[in-house]
């Protein structure tokens, strides 16, 4: 009993230690924290840098704040793409990620989403009173820049107080789409850049409903190449990059 | 379909079951036998990490790994890096799971007769030996039920390992953080055969190891 159990320790262990050498073996890629909200466009203009300078891209799609968190303590980031440029700020001035580098890349827009399985396609933010929609999903406005915008599409329409009891909050973007995907909730105020689902119908919301959703990017401090990051960012930004980005509803610079 | 988070997965739920087993059973023993100041104190400490939410604990041990944090710079000194790295994630699956451990053997370590112990004891044996020949064969099922809960909670770690470990495709992306990133990317066919393939480790895992202990949860 006694030796079985070491002996089956013992091996649990070596198994265990080869797991630090896991995936080290060629050199490493280009790692690009990204807003949720970009999931799709730079999922499809990656492989095409990949392809123009030979490097490897790993994408990592999250939470804007959380990366913020991450890259104050070290996280492996190369470049990040934030879904507000004030995050960004906030990390050049703790010097954090690089000022040079700073680069506005698209303004996000909003749009209202009805679930298909609604059966009606709401056209204005009025149409969100109407009583059979129960639920109106947006991401949380206390950190998603995205879903303070949908709070202040919703407040300037003077609706924000009818309406309250109503919404469900999604921890990001792609989390309040989710919600109206599955049909559980009827409607929602997202970003346009995520929308291109078989499973809701959208209008665009007037940008002038909401504070600019302008998004930067930077390369981070610790980045052991820097050129490689802030070509990516300039890639985004140049003739590959912005008709894509186009494609999924970003304002681009110049646009704006 | 990706193989790396499944592979992934096994090893740092196995690594960590390996770690909690090694820290947890002693400390189980602690807190079934001994009585210490402060003994009240580290049996809330243990069961922490269920109460706190897993993002949460994760932010607290991702500021304390991080490179500025006390240990991240301890470590550091010494050339290691842990933060998001794939041993940030096995760290994250023991916090998560610890409790488990601890609990079932606790519980196991004091349905057993203290009368049997202090009988090997007059019989000239160590504590070290009592352990080993009275105690444990006689608690061994709890110890086991715990472990096996335990390797189940660390397969499934989702909050800490997101913060600590980071959701890196190809190094630290384990098969929970696969899964919601599919989802995430609206891959619902590959989210759906990840969670399949969580789902049979599971079972196959309860389900021998049942047969070879009689377990009973």
């Amino acid at each position: 009993m006694r030796h079985s159990l070491s002996l089956g320790l013992a091996l649990v262990c070596g198994f265990a230690l080869g797991a630090g050498s896991t995936g080290a073996a060629d050199p490493a890629p280009l790692t690009v924290f990204a807003a949720s909200d970009l999931t799709f466009a730079l999922k499809e203009i990656a492989p095409h840098f990949e392809k123009a300078t030979g490097a490897r891209v790993t994408m990592v799609f999250g939470s804007t704040g959380n990366f913020a968190h991450q890259i104050r303590q070290g996280g492996p980031a190369d470049v990040f793409f934030a879904a507000d440029q004030s995050f960004v700020d906030a990390l050049i001035a703790e010097g954090v990620a690089l000022r040079e580098t700073r680069t506005l890349y698209a303004q996000g827009r909003i749009v209202l989403v009805t679930a298909r399985a609604f059966g009606a396609k709401l056209t204005e933010l009025r149409g969100l009173l109407d009583p059979r929609v129960r639920h109106i999903a947006i991401a949380n406005p206390a950190h998603a820049p995205y879903g303070r915008a949908a709070e202040q599409a919703l407040r300037k329409a003077g609706l924000w107080e009818a309406l309250r009891p109503k919404l469900v909050f999604g921890e990001n973007i792609r989390h309040a789409l989710q919600f109206v995907q599955t049909g559980a909730v009827e409607a929602g105020i997202v970003a346009r850049s995520v929308t291109d689902v078989p499973e809701v119908d959208w209008v665009p919301i007037d940008a002038a409903m909401h504070a600019p959703l302008d998004q930067a990017a930077v390369v981070v401090r610790r980045s052991a190449r820097p050129e490689l990051g802030l070509a990516f960012i300039q890639f985004v930004n140049g003739p590959e990059g912005r008709p894509i980005m186009k494609r999924y509803g970003f304002l681009l610079p110049g646009e704006f | 379909m990706d193989f790396f988070p499944i592979w992934l997965s096994l090893r740092v739920a196995l690594s960590a079951t390996a770690l909690t087993l090694l820290t947890g059973v002693p400390i189980a023993w602690v807190l079934a036998r001994k009585r210490f100041l402060g003994r009240n104190a580290l049996e809330a400490v243990v069961v922490l990490p269920l109460v706190l939410p897993p993002t949460v604990l994760g932010y607290y041990l991702l500021v304390a790994i991080g490179y500025r944090g006390p240990v991240g710079r301890a470590l550091a000194s010494i050339g290691l890096e842990l933060a998001f790295t794939p041993g940030a994630a096995v760290l994250a699956a023991c916090v998560g799971s610890i409790a488990l451990v601890i609990k079932s053997a606790q519980a196991g370590f004091e349905s057993v007769d203290a009368q049997l112990e202090q009988a090997a004891r007059t019989l000239g044996r160590s504590e070290w030996s009592v352990f080993w020949s009275v105690t444990l064969p006689l608690a061994w099922r709890s110890v086991l039920a715990g472990t096996v809960l335990a390797f189940c909670r660390a397969l499934g770690e989702f909050g800490i390992t997101l913060m600590v470990a980071g959701n890196i495709p190809g190094r630290t992306q384990t098969l929970p953080l696969a899964i919601y990133d599919r989802v995430q990317a609206n891959q619902m066919g590959e989210a759906n055969a990840l969670a399949l393939v969580a789902v049979g480790i599971v079972v196959v895992l309860l389900f021998g190891l049942s047969r070879l202990a009689r377990l009973r949860y």
